[in-house]
């Protein structure tokens, strides 16, 4: 029997004729895989997550800890906190872990680094690539004498795709033309921006505009990682925000955007010590760990009291 | 699909980022080399601990050729209080003399600016001044503004609206003096005022921001003005205190020495001054102290 006889409504009637079902016996015919082209079964996702277990780690053991090992991939985690708390330098490491050769642990992979503010010097990334090199030759000699370390510093900072972004526009374009770059440098494992907020500050009279753009960015980005199973990781600022009569400080760039990334990490002082707690994930749970800037690097801080909390 | 960017090969520039030496080496030492370009680095301190003098004293380093830690540059100094302190240039100038032919302060481009308004309006004409510069002998690669703050604080009443109104000028101007510092390589430095802390470690004044627990100076607890949206604005911030010492001088002869028990304790006083990394994204939690001479501003070992 023919579709266009069934006792259906005319949408219905159409929406079957045009996905291609003009016959009774064809609808029948149809299984259930047919129908829904393009679902994944979570099964099937969980196989394609394993694939992709290889997080970039901080070089500090007790933030790898709270992050489940690092930063992941196929997801967008935000990093935010105070000026000088540390997100550039933290930036800069994850730019340089993530070309630990797979050999020993990392991802062998490059990085894409976006500074829209100007943090990024050459000669601290020089110092903390310089580090990571030593750590790698220091593993060598004590665990496994069969791997070569072939990465010298200057490879490391070669293998830093560095844009330097002066305005919002400069921002959308460059962030537009990620698929097409990644796609031709497919070994780009981390993209990081520094910071997602700068240029947003100032420029939007209209905020409900900033947020349609923002949000637009947030899936761009998103898609991206999922796409080439890559970590995006989005440094951000603090402001203030005036809630229940008082000053509470906040992550910038407002509510709506807070929903946009994956996991948010929130770097904050604490006694004289940097730490940073896990504020948003969908599956790391909510603890906290301290962690100090030095001239190598990211390191564990030197404090001998817990490092880690978690927090019921 | 967006237009191609080329990203830029780190290796294709030098390994350090440029900077202006301040004119000593115990200083620079501290700073780890110097005021770098391309960024914005800010000064704060309070009233009469030597922030003008540091940035007259840029502008005179900065006219050192690059072997000598300097950026053969001129500048461009925008102040916003008023007199400009052309004497003390003047006198500086006899110690960081570059050569016997040239007058330094020829080299030295002095703007008043009294509002926030004047300066957005005069960015563009700055922007094509420095541009027109890059042939002369000196180009100008740095720009001063003296003091930031002076320019906010009077405009800007207390209320949510302005504040709001405030932040997004910082970022406004803070993007604009950022895209000339790349598109020129230029070195800015900042100068800001402090305010008082009424109650330490509370609230989001006494928010931590670096280095530094808390910033004291003349012996009370202080913070920069302008709040946690202007500190998101600079690269890096450095802050000068002073504080009075009382130096006790034990058994010094008095008379001398007439009478047998003539010696007395004698009670100095004496200005110490340091500076200190709040925090910038290359140098570590360092400090030195310094002292101000009539020839200029120069570090102390001790």
């Amino acid at each position: 029997m023919e579709v266009s006889k069934l006792p259906i409504s005319a949408t219905q009637r159409g929406k079957l004729i045009s996905a291609g079902y003009t016959s009774l016996s064809s609808i029948c015919s149809a299984s259930s895989s047919d129908i829904s082209r393009g679902t994944q079964t979570a099964w099937d996702m969980l196989q394609e997550e394993q694939e992709s277990l290889a997080r970039i780690t901080t070089s500090c053991a007790d933030l790898d800890n709270i992050l489940g090992g690092g930063i992941g991939c196929r997801e967008v985690t935000e990093i935010g906190g105070v000026p000088g708390i540390g997100k550039t330098q933290l930036g800069i490491q994850l730019a340089v872990n993530v070309q630990i050769p797979v050999e020993f642990g990392g991802l062998g992979g490059k990085a894409i680094y976006i500074d829209t503010e100007g943090s990024f010097m050459v000669e601290r990334a020089l110092q903390i690539a310089e580090a990571c090199v030593e750590d790698m030759l220091e593993y060598n000699r004590f665990l496994r004498n069969d791997c070569q370390v072939k990465t010298q510093p200057k490879d490391i900072l070669e293998n830093i795709f560095y844009f330097r972004i002066c305005s919002y526009t400069e921002q959308s374009a460059v962030i537009n033309y990620l698929d097409k770059f990644v796609s031709e440098h497919k070994d780009v494992k981390v993209v990081i921006i520094d910071s997602i907020a700068f240029h947003f500050r100032h420029g939007f009279v209209d905020l409900a505009l900033r947020t349609r753009v923002l949000s637009g960015i947030a899936l761009k980005l998103m898609n991206l990682a999922k796409k080439f199973s890559l970590a995006v990781v989005l440094l951000n600022q603090v402001t203030t925000k005036y809630t229940e009569g008082s000053f509470q400080l906040c992550l910038a760039l407002g509510d709506s955007w807070s929903h946009c990334c994956t996991n948010r990490l929130i770097l904050y002082w604490n006694s004289n010590e940097r730490h940073a707690y896990i504020d948003k994930s969908p599956y790391l749970r909510s603890a906290s760990a301290s962690y100090s800037v030095t001239s190598r690097g990211i390191r564990n801080s030197t404090s001998r009291s817990k490092r880690i909390k978690m927090m019921i | 699909m967006g237009a191609p960017m080329t990203p830029q090969n780190l290796l294709d520039n030098p390994l350090t980022t440029e900077k202006c030496t301040v004119g000593c080496p115990i200083i620079d030492r501290c700073l780890g080399g110097g005021i770098p370009c391309n960024s914005i680095t800010e000064l704060v301190a309070e009233s009469g601990s030597g922030k003008t003098q540091f940035c007259l004293q840029l502008t005179l380093s900065a006219q050192l050729p690059s072997s000598h830690g300097g950026l053969s540059a001129s500048s461009l100094y925008l102040h916003t209080e008023f007199p400009f302190p052309m004497r003390r240039l003047h006198q500086l100038s006899h110690t960081f003399r570059p050569s016997n032919d040239h007058n330094p302060c020829d080299y030295i481009f002095v703007q008043s600016v009294h509002s926030v308004d004047q300066l957005l309006d005069i960015m563009p004409k700055i922007e094509s001044f420095i541009k027109n510069s890059s042939n002369s002998r000196l180009p100008i690669r740095l720009i001063v503004i003296d003091s930031i703050a002076a320019l906010f604080r009077s405009d800007f009443d207390n209320t949510m609206d302005d504040l709001k109104k405030r932040s997004f000028l910082f970022f406004k101007i803070s993007g604009m003096l950022k895209a000339m510092a790349v598109g020129f390589g230029l070195a800015v430095l900042v100068t800001n005022q402090v305010v008082d802390l009424m109650e330490p470690n509370e609230g989001v004044n006494g928010l931590r921001v670096g280095n530094l627990g808390c910033l004291y100076s003349s012996g009370r607890p202080i913070c920069p003005a302008l709040g946690i949206a202007w500190a998101n604005c600079v690269n890096s911030r450095l802050f000068l205190s002073r504080n009075e010492d009382f130096v006790v001088r034990e058994n010094q002869m008095v008379n001398g020495g007439v009478g047998g028990s003539g010696s007395e304790d004698f009670v100095c006083r004496r200005t110490r001054r340091s500076l200190h990394v709040v925090f910038a994204p290359h140098l570590a939690d360092t400090s030195c102290e310094f002292e101000i001479t009539r020839e200029g501003v120069f570090g102390v070992e001790r």
